[in-house]
């Protein structure tokens, strides 16, 4: 099959869906990406500056235009579910020496829709019937679960501080082990108590106080509240007992989940009973019925299908559901096809404003081509 | 380019220091057209293009290829490297020129002293304030491979052309990067380098380009350079090249 042959068949498999074709806006302000996850999403950002110093992005996806495009449509009043399809050109820095800067993904963003196991499935056998129509048969897949890992740093009963702080750690390339191994410092303890055991303002005074006697300005633009709240949530935190070695022995556990396609419940339940967790059934069921739904409709996931709870931690505003395809000889850094769930997203590129589910998948026709010529 | 390129800084404590370690080897330096040219002429190498450059050009050059070998600050090479450490080869650590590359925050910020305070508190303001903590630095890659490894995501980067050290006191950015060498002009601007946040310790060094043309011709005179350098290493010059060129 040409270039040309395989946007077009991988084109045909998502536009039978009804979802409605669109061409949204290629360059974007930076903000858009790097408030939304980071500056360590730069790395891979085409970056340039306009004539008035701003600094913009060459579209890095899809979804992220298709996303915001639906974002303003929900928040000028109007609603209901909506899709979209594409086939068209994206732009990133290569991860890989042989990967182009400039590329074009063939996908699907679905909005509105109930968020269930069932519509996952859906999705991904979408994606998987656009592979299929693209000529690969011998394929194989990971999925993985963002929502597991927070429900289960919730089901342990650790102080909300340093639960969120695993969560965030989580999300982050150094991962929750670099967050274990320089954990926070317990400084200013008393000074926290006596700030704790005081009325607000008598807070901000004793705390002024306490910079006045160090001879130590205040600077910045956090506030001294800001800086207080701080200091009574790190001493509450340490007199929590911070990260305690049981566990750390249940993230260690769940950190190590890497196995079939049929044996992920068992997997999870697995660690949730040999450590006495409660509160995770929901989790686990859903995570449970997904990959049946999954194999229902795509029956090959049994044999060529892994899940892997650190799956997708890196993939930067994803928040459930997510998976990557591969052929021939790529390996794990060129996937064929990726997709998944980000149901915060339009909360997060509205500031609020309108609030969808969102699901979606891409197929790249460069990586199918030399699939196809390689073999594994 | 067959002849050995090499260059040394132009200007200030940084060029009168790599002279003297060079004429102390046996390799003087000279300029020409005095003091304000920027070619020069060194003996005893045989024929090298001699280039007076400014640290930055010469740690890009070392990176692109366009030179061969030169004397720069570890930070600028660790900066400028897209992929890393594998793009430069450190032959030898000068011993001036010493500073460390630095994580420093508001002084007030009693509730901050190691990146993972610092994590916490960005996240809290991100809550607040609905934008990320402001980081202003001239290290933008450093600085980025830096917080990643840490685990910290919760901050911009704003690039400092300089005075960077300024940036909190009027309101710019929160969190700086830059390099100090005693601290003094970060006290005074009442900040304090976070615990866990000493990023790099750099020097001025010797370094080496995989990435150039290395001609018989360029890597006769390299020779000579190494062996003066390293006359008691147990492997001769030409492999302790060799390493160099092929390590990776």
């Amino acid at each position: 099959m040409t270039p040309e042959q395989i946007v077009e068949a991988a084109s045909a498999v998502f536009a039978q869906t009804g979802a409605r074709p669109v061409d949204p806006a290629y360059v974007l302000a930076s903000d858009i990406p790097l408030e939304l996850s980071g500056e360590a999403v730069r790395a891979r950002l085409c970056v340039f500056t306009d004539h008035r110093g701003n600094e913009m992005v060459m579209r890095p996806d899809l979804t992220l235009p298709v996303a915001g495009m639906e974002a303003e449509r929900l928040a000028s009043g109007r609603n209901g579910p909506e899709a979209y399809t594409y086939a068209a050109r994206a732009f990133r820095l290569p991860a890989s020496p042989d990967d182009p800067m400039e590329f074009t993904q063939v996908g699907f963003e679905r909005f509105g829709r109930e968020s269930s196991p069932d519509e996952d499935a859906d999705a991904f056998a979408l994606v998987q019937a656009a592979v299929a129509a693209c000529g690969i048969d011998n394929w194989r897949m990971v999925m993985g679960d963002l929502s597991v890992f927070p429900a289960f740093v919730d089901a342990l009963g650790l102080h909300g501080v340093t639960a969120s702080l695993l969560k965030r750690a989580f999300r982050q390339e150094g991962g929750v082990a670099e967050l274990l191994a320089g954990a926070p410092s317990a400084p200013e303890v008393d000074l926290a108590h006596q700030l704790s055991a005081s009325a607000p303002e008598a807070a901000a005074l004793a705390f002024l106080d306490a910079l006045r006697e160090r001879s130590i300005p205040m600077i910045g633009t956090r506030s001294v509240t800001e800086i207080i709240e701080g200091l009574k949530a790190k001493a509450a935190a340490a007199d929590a007992g911070g990260v305690p070695e049981d566990a750390r022995k249940v993230l260690g556990a769940l950190a190590g989940v890497n196995c079939s396609a049929p044996e992920t419940a068992e997997a999870l339940s697995g660690i949730a009973r040999a450590h006495g967790l409660r509160g995770l059934d929901s989790v686990i069921e859903r995570v449970t019925r997904r990959v049946e739904a999954i194999i229902d409709a795509v029956p090959r996931v049994a044999e060529a299908g892994r899940f892997r709870s650190g799956f997708g931690r890196r993939f930067t505003y994803y928040d459930g559901f997510v998976f990557e395809t591969y052929a021939g000889g790529l390996g794990e850094r060129q996937p064929i096809a990726t997709g998944g769930r980000y149901d915060g997203l339009i909360a997060g590129l509205s500031g609020g404003r309108a609030r969808a589910s969102g699901i979606g998948g891409v197929v790249r026709p460069d990586r199918v081509i030399r699939a196809r010529e390689s073999v594994a | 380019m067959s002849k050995l390129s090499f260059a040394i800084p132009s200007k200030g404590r940084l060029k009168e220091q790599t002279e003297q370690w060079l004429a102390e080897l046996g390799f003087p330096v000279s300029q020409i057209g005095g003091e304000r040219g920027y070619q020069a002429e060194i003996a005893g190498l045989g024929d090298v293009e001699m280039r007076l450059l400014s640290a930055s050009e010469i740690a890009r050059g070392l990176i692109e290829g366009s030179l061969h070998i030169g004397v720069t600050g570890e930070d600028l090479l660790h900066d400028f490297a897209p992929d890393g450490a594998s793009e430069f080869r450190i032959v030898r650590q000068l011993g001036f020129g010493g500073a460390d590359v630095i994580v420093a925050v508001p002084q007030a910020w009693l509730d901050v002293d190691t990146m993972a305070d610092l994590e916490a508190a960005g996240a809290a303001f991100r809550k607040l304030h609905h934008r990320r903590l402001r980081v202003a630095t001239k290290y933008m890659r450093l600085t980025r491979r830096f917080f990643a490894a840490k685990s910290v995501g919760e901050y911009r980067l704003v690039e400092s052309a300089g005075a960077t050290e300024a940036a909190p006191t009027t309101g710019a950015a929160d969190v700086i990067v830059d390099i100090t060498s005693t601290g003094a002009t970060l006290k005074a601007n009442g900040l304090k380098i976070l615990d866990d946040g000493i990023i790099l310790k750099s020097q001025a060094s010797l370094a080496l380009s995989p990435a150039a043309d290395w001609s018989d011709e360029a890597q006769a005179s390299c020779l000579k350079l190494l062996e003066r350098i390293q006359p008691d290493a147990s492997a001769g010059a030409k492999n302790l090249l060799n390493t160099f060129l092929t390590h990776v």
